[in-house]
């Protein structure tokens, strides 16, 4: 007992020294990636990242598994640029816009939903994103079908509209950091308690009187923000939103697809399978895609089914046997 | 590549010996992207085969095209001979995956030029990239308006867009005035994404300034799986013409439904896109005898240009090639036009080139009046005609001194 | 009349929807899977009939069968070297498998036929009927007939066998069904088979009036997600009451409210049925 207490503070130690050193290197990385095609893969990497991690707070480790996500994200991307074709701000100041509309949205998008167990959730959150994609493509003020533009050639450097991919790198990177911290914290406070609680037997945690639907409101509220920022930092990459690339079904999936890749409701889960899924987009892309006969996507769904037949619980699965190989080794 | 380029340059003795083979040098490489996968992956494999048969027809002798730049001689003649290379990227119909491979073909296939793109959306983003990184963008079919409008000095377009569409449909629509038949009520039948939205409201824009009134608007999406309600609303409301901006999919399950419903618009106009798309000829083509289409392709008059190129195109792929197909593979030409009187991989010299790019109508392999940019890169040559599906074939009808067959009307749809 | 024409129209589509839905709720609900590769399924399908009709020249009567013989292998060897495995893990594993599964088939079918939309032969597809002065296309008919055969069928089979009462005991409780020497996995390879032979009757019949390219399920695959959930995840008859209702709701809000709109309508009342029934409209609590 003692040995464990004493190798659990040695091991904070020498963890909090491990993730300073890994964000260093990190933070790196761009200057060891010469090909600006790199830098701006490693860049995406850390966008569906972010979008996923707070997919996963919400679908992760309170157990909701929403669908619908793309709502917050379209938002994000849509006020980002909004605010620049109504009122010529730079994008960035329409992401606490985004972010204030995305909070409201969730709370609208609870109150139904919440009700609702399982399968029957994400059914929901799929039909409300529908339903404002929809919405969305037949109103004019927001570009409707035709979707909305950044700066075509940046008038400051306030836009934050750059050539290389680095700033957007450590840009991401802070804000990923900033997430996983807050991730990380909610997970050890009372909050991240209940929530096991609630994904674990949600009739179970209101009947020894956890606040449940309070909680779950919480998780999917930090959640909502975090995903509307990924869609602001989306849009300004970018420069571009249409219904499709904001409000898309597809956006939703992927984030489900990165974190259920990665780990579910872990902490390095969805940057793990972030970090897998994108460059594996892009490489069947390259590869293949010229091509045109569909090769791309015949491969990258293998992939996946792969990995969800030998490790259904993700990457993190994988890492928890090895570690139990390594320990049975060391035994 | 590099290496040898100055290998050869370093033994010119060697060289000659070696013949005018070792002296073309690598391929010139020209990026083109099309969405090749997702909801329009048809669109963009058709004109992938496309634009491999004009890299093909660049690079060996076609003396029988020989009116159109670089036909009749092998590979790029101002460049030594250097055969031109087309480099594909899927774009699979998403923004930002366009993005991405505009950047890649850029830094990593080093092109010295980029052209299509398909949706409005990818073009606009990836050519975005292509004006940072100052390497020109030739875009030959998408029709959003905001593309030439962004001050862009590497983006060039050769395809019509709204405003030439809308001008086309209406001075037909007025002409049929003339000749007595009943136009009063013009019903737009539209999809609604940026395609068939932004066509739609610039002919009913420019419907109101000629002081027409559009009496009936439907908006709906590309992919549902029933369109009768839509034909109902259109029996209901009996329009003198109906103009559909469909893609296949959609265009397919109109003429099933308006057959079914027994309903037939008087006048039926189908907005190029699903309407050309050789398999809505090969699947609905009994049932839409009559519907008449835009189209800057005819391949219908023996002897053209056009009428040649189709010949190859489906001796290559078995299918007739389609209007949008062509005005892609022409935008394509167009980049190598200019990469060949640039004389030149500098991207500089190119895009001087497209600018003093000043091409006739017998130098295109489709119907336009001649290519030639104005300030915002815009084909203000660009022109468009109309044509009339006859058995399984399109032929022009309109204007009349370009008609290879006359217009019947009404609409006879099936028998 | 036109009401009349639009109701009618309305629950032809409806019956199709309820058709192509009546596989996946019985997978979906035994088995508390989510296939997201259904509409890929149908797809296939429709390309067996396709090229029965085309190459072979066949009938429905003939490529119906062949496609729901097809499918049911699918779907078995789908269960067996996929979904066996990863129904072990976390829910979300399900989503991850199918929706690569989903990929591979939409993408092969694009490599293998090209992604040029066909259609079947212009004498199956072609003929109207009208009866009181309303018109329909006998094809649709057909396939609203066989979408009451099927649910009856599946129903029967649920409620009425050995057979049904074993797969939902199964369904119900995995290890008490062992315990009472139920083998699960012949259970539910069963029931994938089942589920994926309505799918091929599906396929087979809607070849008959619709398109076929390889993004076809796509289109189609939301709102068979939507009929079944509405009905009750694992519904049979709800999935049939739901298609049915959505279909005419499509058909009457494209009509007064805007066929661009027609989803929200759908939508909505989706919503607004789960605020009143969080279990579906016929599923159980």
């Amino acid at each position: 007992m003692a040995m464990t207490a004493s190798r659990g503070a040695w091991g904070r130690g020498v963890a909090v020294l491990g993730v300073l050193a890994v964000l260093a290197l990190a933070a790196l990385l761009p200057f060891a990636l010469q090909d600006v095609f790199h830098q701006r893969i490693a860049a995406l990497v850390l966008l569906a990242a972010i979008s996923a991690s707070a997919w996963n707070l919400i679908g992760g480790y309170a157990g909701q598994v929403s669908i619908g996500h793309a709502v917050f994200f379209g938002v994000g991307a849509y006020s980002a640029l909004l605010g620049y074709t109504l009122f010529e701000w730079p994008p960035i100041a329409g992401a606490p816009f985004g972010i204030l509309i995305s909070l409201v949205f969730a709370t609208i998008i609870g109150l139904p939903t919440f009700r609702l167990r399982g399968h029957y959730f994400s059914m929901a959150t799929i039909a409300a994103a529908e339903l404002v994609r929809i919405l969305v493509v037949n109103w004019p003020l927001v570009g409707g079908a035709v979707g909305l533009m950044g700066p075509a050639v940046p008038r400051s450097t306030l836009d934050l509209s750059f050539t290389s991919p680095r700033p957007y790198y450590w840009t991401f990177l802070g804000t990923l950091t900033a997430l996983l911290l807050v991730t990380h914290w909610m997970s050890r406070s009372r909050m991240g308690f209940y929530l096991r609680a609630i994904k674990g037997q949600e009739r179970a945690a209101r009947s020894l009187g956890v606040p449940v639907q309070r909680y779950k409101y919480y998780a999917l509220l930090l959640s909502a923000g975090f995903t509307s920022l990924a869609g602001s930092l989306y849009a300004l990459m970018v420069g571009f939103v249409d219904p499709d690339s904001g409000f898309g079904i597809l956006i939703s999936v992927r984030m489900v697809i990165i974190t259920a890749l990665g780990g579910v409701g872990t902490l390095f889960g969805p940057l793990a399978g972030a970090v897998i899924l994108v460059p594996l987009e892009e490489w069947t892309n390259a590869t293949f895609g010229g091509a045109g006969t569909g090769i791309t996507y015949v491969v990258y769904g293998f992939v996946i089914m792969l990995i969800s037949r030998f490790a259904p619980g993700g990457l993190a699965e994988l890492w928890r046997r090895l570690q139990a190989a390594g320990r049975r080794h060391a035994a | 590549m590099p290496i040898t380029r100055r290998g050869t340059l370093a033994l010119p003795a060697l060289a000659l010996a070696a013949g005018p083979a070792a002296a073309q040098g690598a391929p010139v490489k020209v990026g083109v992207l099309l969405p090749l996968t997702g909801n329009a992956a048809s669109a963009g494999n058709s004109a992938r085969a496309a634009i491999e048969l004009a890299t093909e027809l660049v690079n060996t002798p076609h003396p029988e095209l020989a009116s159109m730049p670089l036909m009749a001689t092998a590979g790029l003649p101002n460049l030594g001979g250097r055969k031109l290379e087309a480099v594909f990227a899927d774009n699979q119909g998403n923004p930002s995956v366009g993005q991405n491979q505009a950047l890649r073909l850029i830094t990593q296939e080093r092109v010295v030029g980029l052209t299509n793109g398909y949706q409005s959306s990818v073009a606009l983003t990836a050519s975005a990239v292509a004006e940072r990184y100052g390497i020109p963008y030739v875009n030959g079919e998408s029709v959003a308006t905001n593309l030439t409008e962004r001050g862009f000095k590497w983006f060039f377009r050769t395809t019509p867009i709204g405003p030439d569409i809308a001008r086309v449909y209406l001075d037909f629509i007025e002409e049929q005035q003339k000749q007595g038949r009943p136009v009063g009520k013009i019903a737009i039948v539209h999809e609604n994404t940026e395609y068939g939205t932004s066509i739609a409201d610039t002919i009913a824009k420019e419907a109101e300034a000629r002081g027409r009134q559009i009496g009936l608007r439907i908006a709906y999406s590309a992919n549902s799986a029933d369109v009768s309600p839509q034909v109902l609303q259109m029996k209901d409301a009996q329009p003198d013409v109906a103009i559909f901006i469909s893609y296949t999919s959609d265009a397919i399950l109109y003429m099933r439904t308006m057959r079914a419903q027994g309903y037939k618009p008087p006048i039926l106009i189908g907005d190029d896109s699903g309407f050309s798309d050789d398999s809505f000829i090969q699947t609905v083509g009994d049932i839409s005898q009559g519907v008449i289409n835009r189209s800057a392709f005819d391949a219908s008059r023996p002897g053209s240009n056009s009428n040649k190129i189709n010949a190859l195109y489906k001796a290559k792929t078995g299918r007739e090639m389609d209007d949008t197909t062509a005005r892609m593979m022409q935008g394509y030409l167009v980049m190598a036009d200019a990469i060949n009187r640039a004389g030149s991989t500098d991207p500089a010299k190119i895009q001087a080139a497209l600018r003093a790019t000043d091409l006739k109508p017998d130098q295109l392999m489709i119907g336009y009046r001649g290519v030639r940019f104005n300030e915002k890169g815009q084909n203000v040559l660009a022109s468009a005609l109309l044509v009339q599906l006859r058995g399984k074939e399109y032929v022009s009808v309109w204007p009349e001194d370009q008609a290879s067959a006359p217009l019947e009307l009404p609409f006879k749809g099936w028998s | 009349m036109i009401l009349a024409q639009l109701v009618l129209n309305g629950l032809l589509v409806g019956a199709v929807y309820a058709l192509f839905s009546s596989g996946l709720t019985l997978i979906w609900g035994m088995m508390n899977v989510v296939n997201f590769a259904h509409g890929d399924f149908v797809m296939l399908a429709m390309y067996v009939a396709f090229f029965a009709a085309t190459l072979l020249g066949w009938g429905p009567a003939a490529f119906v069968p062949v496609a729901a013989m097809a499918l049911f292998l699918l779907g078995v060897l789908v269960y067996l070297m996929l979904v066996r495995h990863v129904m072990r893990g976390p829910m979300l594993a399900q989503i991850l498998s199918t929706f690569g599964l989903a990929l591979v088939l939409r993408y092969a079918a694009l490599w293998a036929f090209s992604a040029n939309f066909v259609s079947l032969p212009e004498d199956l597809t072609g003929q109207v009927v009208t009866l009181g002065g309303l018109r329909f296309e006998p094809s649709r008919v057909l396939a609203g007939i066989a979408a009451l055969l099927v649910t009856l069928g599946l129903h029967l089979l649920l409620t009425r066998t050995a057979l049904g009462s074993r797969l939902l005991a199964v369904a119900e409780d995995r290890t008490a069904a062992m315990l009472v020497g139920i083998r699960p996995d012949p259970m539910q390879a069963l029931a994938w088979g089942i589920g994926a032979a309505c799918t091929g009757i599906a396929g087979g019949l809607i070849a008959l009036f619709f398109y076929v390219a390889p993004s076809v399920g796509e289109s189609l695959v939301l709102i068979a997600f939507v009929v079944v959930c509405l009905g009750g995840f694992g519904s049979v008859p709800g999935a049939l009451v739901a298609g049915l209702a959505i279909g005419v709701i499509e058909s009457l809000s494209a009509f007064w409210v805007g066929a661009a709109f027609k989803d929200v309508v759908v939508y909505a009342l989706f919503l607004g049925a789960l605020w009143f029934r969080p279990q579906g409209l016929l599923g159980k609590a």
